[in-house]
């Protein structure tokens, strides 16, 4: 019972992350074709939006760390299936161990990494280049979410490791 | 071990965990971590490089056109285009001998341009042309065969996502690639429609005629389509033009594929939510391939197998295009276990710089657009070949009762067009390069 909570509450928090990411990468849409529009009619005083292309690097960053949590809830992360297809049901769940651990390993290497690039760009004070925003506040907003890549690391590895008592089919 | 037989030895340990279904991306990221620390010596320098590469890795310019692309054939499969193209290509060319499935092969080939993803474009016009395929006693083998096939023209025809990679992992213009896939994407369709029109002489279709179209059913039809072509004007031309960058142009696709899928009812707020979600796990599932390729390929740099691999090719002197049939044969192979995107961004920074020290007697420039269509279309193949069809897959989840069995063998006609397209592009690259020469 409890499982099934958790594993619910995730799968929302996954969405709700990914949706958010959704929402910006619209804004970035409509943004891009105001400037485009604004740039076209330059000549009646309307102009480009300022720092439009670096709005656009920090805002497809925080798109796509957002959605790393829903893929990986998922499984959604591409695998390729034609050997281990063949494979005895322990073979593969030790396969399949092995990958979801891995992918632990790597959402808390990268998390831990982005969290010491914020502070090391926090420290130096590094501004973007056009708009003179902090850089820092790009690794800040992506952060929550690869926090949330960890958690919903650990719990596809928790999923994965449960389904061999009862020889569940394997994502 | 030398640096470099740290470098020849990963490949063979890369492939091995992708054949053992360890995920692309980990295997990648992984080889590349590990390779890093086995060539330093120490976990230290690349931990300090992992502090940006992720973030630079996701705020790349050139990237963001990926989501937004994404995003553009989301709401287009969402639009209730597919139902017009397909019900315009019945109007015009329906009523001949296998007139559906012509129909659904110029259907496809219309969402193509507006649609940069084979699965998407196989999926939404499999929804809107398999029923009446069916409906009208077309065999379930040929059925399922040519949206399948039908389908890979999402990619084939401008624009499209794999050659937006492509060109920014070899450092080429996405404009000009798009323009010269365009003339082959056009053999592309003629192609799969003689296949259709050979397998309904030949292959004992016992398939119902329709009626042919009054005129004014084919002016109404055509008007139903003209913001498909006003679109794919807009996007395709507006950044030939230079009027934007293809960010740009992705997103004003966007926008306009967007506000006409608004427009025709076909966006309610559960619909983009749900463009949304499916935009979001492809995104996150290119950019994780992508930063594992980062870290993988800074791997590759140091260990110089890139740079060897293309002295010893030069240093052989063998045929160039004995080299280049090789490449795209790898590729053939490849494409069947793996797909379309994980197989470039894994294999063309080994591949170009190999290719690119071949002579065909073309530029620099014309060489790499040249060379960019023919991957793009042998990685095509792999999408309709057995056993990792991903197409057939789609296709087969909207008629299950077909047996995947019958479904390839009904694409090995369509495989053997592509093949000769191949060949015939690959004799003579001025098919390519003729309108980006003219273009430009």
């Amino acid at each position: 019972m409890g499982r099934i909570v958790i594993s619910h509450w995730m799968e929302q928090a996954a969405r709700l992350f990914a949706l958010a990411g959704g929402v910006v990468l619209i804004g970035l849409v409509v943004l891009t074709i105001l400037s485009v529009v604004g740039r076209t009619i330059n000549a009646y005083g309307l102009g480009p939006i300022m720092g439009d292309f670096e709005l656009v690097e920090h805002g497809t960053a925080f798109v796509v760390f957002c959605a790393l949590p829903l893929c990986q809830i998922r499984f959604g992360h591409v695998a390729v299936d034609v050997l281990a297809r063949h494979f005895s049901y322990i073979i593969s769940w030790l396969l399949a161990m092995v990958s979801q651990l891995g992918l632990l390993i790597m959402a808390v290497l990268i998390s831990r990494q982005l969290y010491l690039g914020m502070m090391d760009k926090l420290n130096w004070g590094e501004l973007s280049f056009i708009l003179q925003l902090p850089v820092w506040w790009g690794y800040a907003a992506a952060f929550p979410a690869s926090l949330l890549w960890v958690i919903t690391a650990a719990l596809t590895c928790w999923q994965t490791a449960l389904s061999l008592p009862q020889r569940k089919p394997l994502p | 071990m030398t640096t470099l037989e740290i470098g020849l030895w990963a490949m063979p340990v890369m492939l091995a965990l992708i054949l053992v279904r360890i995920p692309i991306m980990l295997a990648m990221f992984a080889v590349g971590v590990v390779g890093q620390f086995l060539i330093l010596g120490s976990w230290t320098p690349m931990l300090a490089q992992m502090k940006n590469i992720t973030y630079s890795t996701f705020s790349n310019y050139s990237l963001s056109v990926v989501p937004m692309f994404l995003l553009m054939g989301q709401f287009a499969s969402r639009g209730g285009m597919s139902k017009s193209l397909f019900q315009a290509a019945n109007h015009f060319i329906g009523h001949r001998r296998g007139g559906l499935a012509l129909a659904s092969i110029a259907a496809c080939g219309g969402f193509g341009a507006i649609c940069g993803s084979s699965l998407a474009t196989a999926a939404t016009m499999g929804q809107v042309a398999l029923p009446e395929l069916r409906q009208y006693g077309y065999s379930d083998r040929l059925s399922t065969a040519v949206l399948a096939a039908g389908g890979t023209l999402g990619v084939l025809i401008p624009p499209s996502v794999v050659l937006v990679i492509y060109a920014i992992l070899t450092e080429q213009n996405i404009a000009k690639l798009f323009i010269a896939a365009f003339i082959p994407g056009f053999l592309a369709v003629l192609g799969y429609m003689l296949t259709v029109w050979l397998m309904v002489r030949f292959g004992g279709e016992t398939e119902q005629r329709q009626h042919r179209a009054s005129r004014a059913e084919k002016w109404r039809a055509l008007q139903d389509i003209w913001p498909v072509l006003g679109i794919f004007l807009l996007v395709i031309g507006g950044i030939y033009m230079g009027w934007f960058t293809p960010t740009e142009g992705a997103a004003v696709g966007a926008g306009a594929t967007g506000l006409v899928a608004w427009l025709n009812g076909g966006l309610t707020w559960r619909g983009i939510e749900e463009a949304i979600l499916e935009t979001a796990i492809s995104t996150a599932m290119i950019f994780a391939i992508l930063l594992g390729a980062a870290l993988f390929n800074s791997f590759l740099a140091y260990s110089r197998v890139p740079f060897e691999a293309a002295q010893f090719v030069a240093e052989l002197g063998v045929e160039p295009y004995l080299v280049l049939a090789i490449i795209l044969l790898a590729y053939l192979v490849l494409g069947c276990f793996m797909d379309s995107l994980s197989m470039i961004i894994l294999t063309i920074p080994v591949f170009f710089p190999v290719f690119q020290t071949l002579d065909f007697g073309l530029s620099p420039e014309d060489a790499a657009l040249w060379f960019g269509i023919l991957v793009l279309i042998v990685v095509e193949v792999g999408l309709i070949t057995p056993p990792v069809g991903m197409n057939l897959f789609v296709i087969n989840k909207l008629a299950k009762d077909v047996p995947l069995s019958e479904s390839f063998k009904g694409v090995i006609p369509f495989v053997a067009s592509d093949l000769i397209r191949v060949l015939i592009l690959a004799s003579f690259p001025a098919i390519t390069l003729f309108a980006v020469h003219w273009l430009f």
